[in-house]
């Protein structure tokens, strides 16, 4: 599995870099885990000082005192476990984060078409959260998990070597069982993913149709299969679980078997019972201790288990985002050449782009654009228009030829469904036009035809668009979107399909805007399938397997 | 918002649903409480054994005569180990079993919530990330018992019940004891969710809001990169980040000092209980052994505590999935007439008179005084640019819309008084949208006609020409379609929600571009048989263009879907010209 050794050393590389703050946050966890054994000795002292020795209570205010700052350091110290590890993990998931949106800018509007952008943003947004748990608790604790029960070993070996024994008797079982509760988990983790994901998509394909179960009149039948649909999951889930869920009940059962053991082994020794080995050296101080330590020896393992989803989740999304991490740009972006000819704004020579799956798309072809030309480029669909519009973008480089242009050309772009971002009318205007005051908003709202509506608007251009545009109509998105175009300097603009949803009448108004913007001396290229825009361009060309034939007015 | 309904009453509805399982909730609590007590009791059994066999020891080595009973105790730590072992274990797996059956209880009331819902407020609730959002927030819900309840209820249970019986021997032990961490419960739990309430509340609508801004980005990448306002989207997409992440650091320390203050109140409440059953102890009120196996219960009490600081730290995210939801209920319509004036049989009337339609933070109403009348058996087709209201006004004529303003009447009644069943059952629709289910062919179709013999399925497909593509399939009419139909070609999902609206018997039809996407020979086939189905019906069709290659059978009359408040679209003249004028 090469992707996921990949994606395991991305992480990896990123866990590095935050090493200083993980370092502090295993640090933190060992002074816990000692001030705990600190703790436990003091008491194990105090019970001997006060039983066996017979010592006055009022004499052991100083232990009794020792004991609570140890307590405190304790408390400190367990937060300073979890904030190292929280902060370590913020700065990893915001780093994480960046190298994704960089990716992203990279690929361009090109390398992201492949993509459903909910799926995209899924990977951006949820998928690096999902890295969380695996830094701010896994990561340390896989270490505490191996340092801290060596310590108490050492610590129990010293008291009485045979009690170590027992402890370290289930010690051999434990990397055993913690591969089982990890595959448990990886399996509970999948399965229940899976089975989950299954029945979400279940309950979401009829909550998308509900309208037509409205229609039909099945809703109340509908209801039912829902419930039965969750309840059938229930049945079919608990089975698998039944033995996910034996795996961490083993590492629980070694756990309290080997408390039993050690305290009965104590106990039996205390008495004399046991003439072997060290047991007669014991003292009520170390038997107390030694059980003491016992749950402590196997908490940091308990803990680990509890977090190992955090690293399968973790593994999981880092595959996903490896592999957008790994995909190539189509394009090198590099600056191209000036144009030759001593007019053009664009020049294309000997162009050709190549697809991974169908083949030649475009080319080779050879184009040349002049200031204030508006150009009209029709085709079948698949034909290569949208390519066409791309490559003179740049958001595309050609696979042979080149592509020359003026320098500092700035570009607009508009297509059928324009970009309306959340915010206000005014908002979404200065997208193009940042500087951009509320006059020239209003001239190129006018110029769209949107001035008339935005005017009656009790709150004008600051009336706010939803998310995603929602409020807007597909027409009214169109003329925002045109309107921007408008406000921009853009001296090279490239609209694909920019009347699809408009009546025959916008449609005209639109296009006659847009012969006002060729006026200003701007270049244009309309790709469209319709009759109206190639009838009042200058020039119309049409592309046929990949190459652009002259089409003769009429 | 909570702050005006209070917790209790935004969470009612919620906890009342978890009170239908209260027997088995009341069970899986048990099971936990019993894992709790065994892993206290084997501790401190354990440490009383240890200092009575330690004492015996040294009163034996003094050459002391006695007998203590070892077998006794050391059956008690062996059971108490197993004990705890197998009540974990079940515990697990029963709460699960509770937690899938909860699952099933709130999925379904979502649905009946949802099934009442009017197009307005589902036209709203369309998108993926909404649906998403919603079962993210049902099982947030879901969690209520297992992360909330369950274990603050079991902490309290462990912590009350020790106390007393530490009492049994020291009062002012057990009074301690249930002092110190009594406070510490209250703080870990009604504290804590106090300290991380608005965070926590925001965390989801911040992730959210990033998320949508993301989508927005990546769908108008073209746009951004040629105006260059990317650098400028970055930032603020880091700037929503920076406040999510804040948010999560506060959290984040909220959640560790719980958990240093759970730590810290458990180690003062052995050492209090350690105190002072020395003291009770030097007063001869108790044995040694039970003075050392006093702190040690307690020290015990961590793991009913230890996750109570996290969970409580979140509960703001519970308590605004819960206010999502809420909202849901609120928006349900005033449901249908169950019983109401039935229709005339035959085909049906229509009628929209001066109807008024503002979808909500709509920049323009969808209709503005709009009329249409359509006689029984009419046949009228409405053309309109997508956008103009072809939808709504098929949601009017079905009673899933209701008009701001204005009257829709259906066989001469007001649409308002005629029983929901009815209507569902006199009214056939095909959207514009074809809805199919991740189901069987069969199942698609017989949604229309759920008791419909296999035979009239195979006939209604012979009509949309899929009969010969049925056969062919390997599972004939129980072949899935996929989510959402996406096992079927465009074409192919059309006619079968065609087939599907065949099965009825409405009296009057309406038909959102019955043929897009299919080709003009077979649309004027499937036409042709459509036009026999259709007669003795109204019917409304509903089409992009006024065009004659539409193939819609029999149209008596256009028409127009002028959009009233669309302005006309005139750009003055000369502005880019002269922009002073202006």
């Amino acid at each position: 599995m090469a992707q996921a050794s990949t994606s395991r050393a991305w992480l990896a590389g990123l866990a590095r870099a935050e090493r200083g703050r993980l370092g502090l946050a295993v640090a933190c966890g060992l002074v816990a885990g000692v001030s705990t054994m600190a703790q436990l000795a003091l008491l194990a002292w105090l019970v001997t000082a006060l039983l066996v020795e017979g010592r006055e209570l009022t004499s052991l205010v100083t232990p009794f005192a020792v004991l609570a700052g140890l307590m405190g350091l304790r408390a400190l110290a367990q937060w300073g476990q979890e904030a190292a590890g929280l902060a370590a993990s913020l700065r990893l998931r915001r780093r994480a984060r960046g190298e994704l949106l960089d990716q992203l800018a990279r690929l361009g509007p090109v390398g992201v078409t492949g993509h459903h952008s909910a799926s995209l943003a899924h990977r951006v947004v949820d998928q690096v959260e999902a890295l969380d748990g695996y830094v701010a608790r896994y990561l340390p604790q896989r270490y505490l998990a191996l340092l801290l029960p060596l310590v108490i070993l050492a610590v129990v070996a010293w008291l009485d070597w045979l009690a170590a024994l027992f402890l370290l008797l289930a010690a051999p079982l434990i990397p055993l069982f913690m591969a089982l509760v990890g595959m448990g988990a990886e399996r509970l983790n999948e399965e229940q993913f899976n089975a989950v994901a299954r029945l979400s998509r279940h309950f979401i394909d009829r909550v998308r149709g509900i309208a037509t179960l409205q229609l039909f009149g099945r809703t109340a039948a509908a209801t039912d299969e829902v419930h039965a649909a969750a309840d059938d999951y229930r049945r079919r889930t608990l089975r698998p679980l039944r033995l996910a869920f034996l795996s961490s009940a083993v590492l629980e059962f070694f756990a309290a078997v080997s408390i039993a053991v050690v305290a009965i082994y104590v106990g039996f020794g205390l008495l004399g019972y046991i003439s072997y080995g060290p047991a007669d050296q014991l003292t009520l101080f170390t038997g107390l201790l030694a059980l003491l330590l016992a749950p402590e020896f196997f908490q940091p393992l308990r803990s680990l288990a509890q977090h190992y989803h955090d690293r399968a989740s973790a593994l999981g999304a880092a595959e996903g985002m490896v592999a957008l991490l790994e995909e190539t740009p189509r394009r090198s972006g590099r600056p191209s050449a000036p144009p030759r000819a001593a007019r053009a704004r664009v020049e294309l020579e000997a162009i050709t782009v190549m697809h991974p799956e169908r083949g030649r798309v475009l080319g080779p072809l050879d184009l040349t654009l002049a200031p204030g030309e508006m150009l009209a480029i029709s085709g079948p669909s698949g034909a290569g228009k949208s390519t066409l519009l791309q490559l003179l973008a740049g958001f595309l480089d050609p696979d042979s030829g080149e592509r020359r242009t003026a320098q500092g050309m700035a570009v607009a772009w508009m297509d059928q469904r324009p970009l309306l971002v959340h915010g206000s009318l005014a908002d979404n205007l200065r997208l193009a036009a940042p500087e951009a005051d509320e006059r020239a908003m209003r001239r190129a709202l006018d110029a769209a035809g949107l001035g008339q509506l935005v005017a009656g608007l009790p709150d004008g251009i600051e009336t706010p668009v939803g998310e995603r545009g929602a409020g807007l109509s597909g027409g009214q998105a169109q003329r925002l979107a045109l309107a921007r175009i408008f406000l921009s300097e853009a001296s090279l603009v490239l609209l694909d399909e920019p009347t699809e949803s408009l009546d025959a009448d916008s449609e005209g108004h639109v296009l006659e805007a847009l012969t006002a913007l060729a006026a200003e001396g701007r270049s244009l290229v309309i790709a469209s399938h319709r009759a109206a825009p190639l009838a009042y361009a200058d020039r119309h060309l049409a592309l046929r397997d990949g190459r652009l034939e002259e089409v003769a007015d009429g | 918002m909570a702050e005006r309904r209070g917790v209790i009453a935004t969470l009612a509805p919620w906890l009342r649903l978890l009170g239908r399982r209260r027997g088995r909730l009341a069970a899986g609590a048990g099971l936990m409480s019993l894992a709790l007590a065994a892993a206290l009791g084997l501790l401190a059994l354990s440490g009383w054994f240890i200092t009575a066999t330690g004492l015996a020891g040294l009163a034996l080595a003094a050459g002391a005569a006695l007998t203590l009973d070892v077998y006794v105790p050391g059956g008690g730590i062996r059971g108490f180990a197993v004990t705890r072992t197998v009540a974990r274990y079940l515990e697990r797996l029963y709460n699960h079993d509770t937690i899938l059956r909860l699952l099933a209880d709130l999925r379904g009331r979502m649905f009946a919530v949802l099934a009442g819902l009017d197009g307005r407020s589902l036209a709203q609730r369309r998108a993926s990330d909404w649906l998403n959002r919603l079962t993210a927030d049902i099982d947030t819900l879901d969690s209520l018992f297992l992360r909330l309840l369950a274990p603050a209820a079991v902490a309290l249970l462990a912590i009350l019940a020790l106390a007393g019986f530490l009492a049994l021997w020291s009062p002012a032990a057990g009074l301690s004891v249930a002092s110190v961490l009594g406070v510490a419960w209250s703080w870990l739990t009604w504290g804590q969710a106090r300290l991380g309430l608005a965070a926590s509340r925001r965390r989801i609508a911040e992730l959210e809001r990033l998320r949508g801004r993301l989508i927005e980005q990546l769908q108008g990448l073209a746009e951004l990169e040629t105006y260059g306002s990317l650098a400028a989207r970055r930032r603020h997409l880091e700037t929503i980040e920076a406040r999510l992440y804040d948010d999560q650091r506060r959290l984040g320390h909220f959640a560790a000092l719980g958990s240093a203050l759970a730590g810290l109140a458990v180690g003062l409440g052995w050492l209090s209980a350690l105190w002072l059953g020395a003291l009770a102890w030097q007063a001869g009120a108790l044995s040694g052994p039970l003075m050392v196996m006093m702190p040690l219960a307690v020290m015990a009490l961590s793991e009913a505590l230890a996750a109570l600081p996290m969970a409580f730290t979140q509960f703001g995210a519970t308590l605004a999935a819960a206010e999502r939801l809420n909202a849901l209920d609120d928006a349900r319509r005033d449901a249908a007439p169950q019983t109401g004036t039935s229709l005339p049989d035959g085909a049906l009337a229509l009628s929209l008179e001066e109807v008024s339609l503002r979808y909500p933070g709509a920049l323009s109403p969808v209709f503005d005084g709009f009329s249409l009348a359509l006689a029984p058996g009419e046949r009228v087709a409405v053309h309109g640019v997508s956008g103009s209201g072809k939808s709504s006004l098929a949601a009017l004529a079905t009673g899933q819309l209701v008009p701001d303003a204005g009257a829709v009447g259906l066989g001469g009644l007001p649409l308002a008084d005629i029983a929901a069943q009815d209507l569902a059952d006199r009214v056939a629709c095909l959207t514009q949208h074809t809805e199919l289910f991740d189901d069987s062919l069969a199942a698609n179709l017989r949604l229309a006609a759920p008791e419909a013999e296999t035979s009239r399925l195979w006939a209604v497909l012979a009509t949309v020409e899929l009969a010969d593509w049925a056969q062919a399939l390997p599972r004939g009419l129980d072949t899935r379609v996929g989510e959402g139909g996406r096992r079927l070609s465009g074409g192919q999902a059309r006619r079968l929600a065609l087939a599907r609206l065949l099965l009825r018997g409405p009296g009057l039809v309406i038909l959102d571009e019955p043929f897009a996407g299919l080709d003009s020979a077979l649309a004027a086939r499937i036409a042709e048989r459509l036009d026999a189905w259709l007669a003795g019906r109204s019917v409304l069709y509903l089409v992009h263009e006024r065009t004659t290659q539409a193939c819609l059978p029999g149209v008596c009359r256009w028409q127009a879907l002028a959009n009233g408040a669309e302005p006309a679209f005139a750009p003055p003249p000369g502005i880019f010209q002269d922009g002073a004028k202006h």
